[in-house]
């Protein structure tokens, strides 16, 4: 069973494994999070809500919201914007990318696939594109909390696996919580059922079966009619 | 800039000085003048330190609040003037002066210093309206203890003009209590009385204690980001107690 | 004001037949509004108060963030409605209230974690009856540990007052208007550090003790209640999950 701490409760006596959503006080330590405690090397309150915080190597999805030459300013579902360098591109033969031609390569409202370079001490965040694959037309985005993640992939990536064979879908998730899925409509609609599902059922136990069975009886279910 | 003063306010605190060098319980040179407002039926320039606080009181007839018909009404409101200090930013009142100023009037009122019944004209249709307007010309931090001292001693023999409105009774009141503010800030454990603006910034915690000749509180109130312990407040009381009877004893005595 | 006439005691108990160290009942329901990141409904005795957190999210105007840390607003609203003379609009009261209430807060919360930005808060008073902001302080507690936010603890709020001579915990409406003081206070239940005190009225010294010894008391319950109130949360959404 969890163990569900608001901040303030004391967790333990053992200082040196304060990890994060933690903090010590006099030797001891004390949840920072209303969250769940986690004691596996380090102690732990993983959070039940929040806000995205990009880390270097983290890999996310991100909006152009701005075209600030020499940057493309992204939206990464943080309190924290991302920027692109133009360098991304390279040159466009001879000359290097130009502010009007910036546009041409990605404009407002474009989707991308990035990792987190680098965050510094201003929390200027420098993405790079990940050229894995595209964000098209074709498909649809999905916004839960980041906290959600670790369930949606699962121990060992089960859960998710599990949805992109049941749903029949390409299934991607980023850390800041947005996912990208793709498939025929209603394959889409019922992956985007049940990765709601498991965002507001996070945390109960039994979940990776409830899941199972509920895509198994709607499949029976279309295959009747 | 302003993390290197602070670091130097709390390191020179932390070895038992102030910037002024003065004693942590030593409020700075106070001078009040009386009636420095001709116009107004009571008033006081009130310095302490480079802290210059100007009140003035004016008393006019009108009407009384109607769940309290044969009362007089105070009304207390606070001005940073331009000029005052660095982080001044025009426009109406921010939550700075006003809450200098509802502090100020809690004080005189909770002290009931100012016998309300005695400004009653005639019941339920007028009454005399007090109202207390400070203007703070130089900030060197204390704001608060300038202004209400101020205040009080615009009261101490406030005249009633009531030849000028055509009206009988007393020309003058008189309070029937002195409340003085005293505010203490923490810095690391360390009580210091009468901050300056510097140690004001520094501090994370301030406690103001308004009390009275009678030794009783009316009012208090923690201000900052900061904490206190209780007996920290409980000790902050009773310095605040006693710096505020030797500033009752050297400005508020009423003569006569 | 004092009013000679009415009782405020009558052997030996509160108009609304309160003992003096009582507190009015007590409900809180987490999670109230969907569109903030999180929120609390705080009902005290006939005050109700709903806390609505933002962020932490991008500060603007830009030039008051701070490079360091978030920064935390507070907002203190009475709805027109909630009160007698209430008309729309912040007020001085209003203002005032809004500091001090955010100065309650400010020191519990984490706020490096999160340079640069915002954490706004916003409570409003759908209805009032003395003491609408220590609930609106308990609300917002509660809302900003829903949201996420890092605190070192909750922070619990309540008022004390005296009334016909006596020292008694969480004045109503007409205990307020006809008593000889009220104090409200906050504080962080597991430490005793006091993050907010005001005073109205008059207290001798013991008085005051008095009245910080039934503040804290007073507070340690409502502690109590704020923590079972998110525990349930939680275990109520596990519940549903598992139906």
């Amino acid at each position: 069973m969890y163990k569900v701490v608001v901040p303030g409760d004391y967790i333990s006596d053992e200082a040196k494994r304060a990890g994060e959503g933690t903090y010590v006080e006099e030797g001891k330590v004390y949840a920072a999070n209303y969250g769940i405690v986690s004691e596996k090397e380090e102690i732990r309150v993983v959070a039940l809500a929040g806000k995205y915080v990009p880390f270097r190597g983290d890999v996310v999805i991100g909006k152009i919201i701005e075209i600030a030459y020499p940057y493309w300013i992204v939206d990464i579902g943080s309190p924290y914007e991302g920027r692109l360098h133009i360098n991304e591109f390279g040159r466009e033969g001879d000359r290097k990318i130009d502010f009007s031609s910036m546009s041409d390569y990605l404009d407002l409202g474009d989707l991308v696939v990035a990792k987190v370079l680098n965050v510094d001490a201003l929390m200027r965040i420098d993405l790079t594109l990940k050229d894995e694959f595209m964000i098209s037309d074709r498909g649809r985005l999905i916004e839960i909390s980041y906290t959600k993640v670790p369930r949606v992939i699962g121990r060992s990536g089960s859960m998710i696996k599990m949805l992109k064979e049941k749903c029949n879908c390409f299934i991607f998730i980023a850390k800041n919580g947005r996912i990208w899925i793709r498939g025929k409509e209603e394959d889409m609609n019922l992956a985007t059922q049940v990765l709601l599902m498991i965002s507001n059922e996070a945390h109960t136990s039994g979940l990776t079966d409830r899941v199972s069975n509920f895509l198994d009886s709607f499949k029976e279910k279309r295959e009747g009619e | 800039m302003e993390d290197l003063r602070k670091d130097y306010v709390y390191d020179l605190i932390d070895s038992g000085k102030r910037i002024d060098g003065r004693g942590f319980q030593d409020y700075r040179e106070i001078t009040v003048e009386r009636d420095a407002i001709d116009k107004a039926e009571g008033s006081a320039l009130v310095k302490i330190g480079d802290t210059a606080v100007l009140v003035g009181v004016k008393v006019e007839p009108g009407a009384p609040f109607p769940d309290t018909p044969n009362l007089g009404v105070i009304m207390t409101n606070a001005e940073l003037r331009p000029g005052a200090s660095p982080d001044f930013e025009p426009g109406p009142p921010g939550e700075n002066s006003i809450e200098l100023a509802r502090l100020v009037d809690r004080g005189i009122r909770g002290s009931e210093a100012l016998d309300l019944e005695k400004l009653c004209i005639e019941p339920g249709e007028k009454v005399w309206m007090t109202f207390i307007d400070i203007h703070i010309l130089d900030n060197d931090g204390n704001l608060i203890d300038a202004a209400a001292l101020g205040a009080i001693v615009s009261l101490l023999k406030l005249r009633i003009p009531t030849e000028r409105y055509g009206l009988t009774g007393d020309d003058m009141l008189s309070p029937r209590e002195t409340p003085v503010a005293v505010s203490i800030i923490d810095v690391g454990g360390n009580f210091l009385v009468d901050p300056c603006l510097y140690e004001e910034n520094a501090a994370s915690s301030k406690l103001t204690v308004i009390s009275n000749a009678d030794g009783t509180l009316s009012g208090l109130q923690k201000s900052g980001n900061g904490g206190l312990k209780q007996e920290q407040i409980e000790a902050m009381i009773e310095l605040g107690i006693e710096k505020g009877q030797e500033i009752r004893e050297k400005f508020l005595v009423i003569e006569g | 004001m004092k009013n000679e006439e009415l009782e405020l005691i009558k052997d030996g108990k509160r108009l609304d037949g309160r003992g003096f160290d009582e507190l009015r009942p007590i409900t809180i329901e987490v999670g109230v509004l969907k569109r903030a990141d999180g929120s609390c409904y705080f009902q005290l005795g006939n005050n109700k108060a709903i806390a609505a957190v933002f962020g932490p999210r991008e500060m603007h105007p830009r030039h008051f963030q701070d490079a360091k840390m978030a920064v935390v607003t507070y907002r203190y609203n009475m709805a027109p409605l909630s009160d007698d003379r209430k008309r729309p609009g912040p007020d001085r009261r209003s203002v005032e209230i809004s500091k001090v209430s955010r100065e309650a807060l400010d020191p519990v919360i984490i706020k490096e974690y999160y340079p640069k930005t915002a954490i706004d808060v916003y409570v409003e008073l759908l209805q009032s009856d003395a003491g609408t902001r220590t609930a609106g302080i308990n609300a917002a507690s509660v809302a900003l540990a829903a949201a996420g936010i890092p605190m070192r603890d909750l922070v619990s709020s309540v008022a004390v007052g005296k009334i016909d001579g006596e020292v008694v915990l969480d004045l109503s409406a007409k205990e307020d208007n006809f008593g000889e003081a009220d104090m409200p206070i906050s504080m962080v239940a597991r430490t005793d550090t006091i993050t907010m005190i005001q005073m109205d009225g008059r207290f001798t010294e013991d008085e005051f003790k008095r009245g910080m010894e039934l503040a804290k008391q007073g507070c340690h319950q409502i502690y109590e209640l704020q923590r079972a109130a998110l525990l349930d949360k939680y275990s109520e959404s596990v519940e549903q999950g598992e139906k």
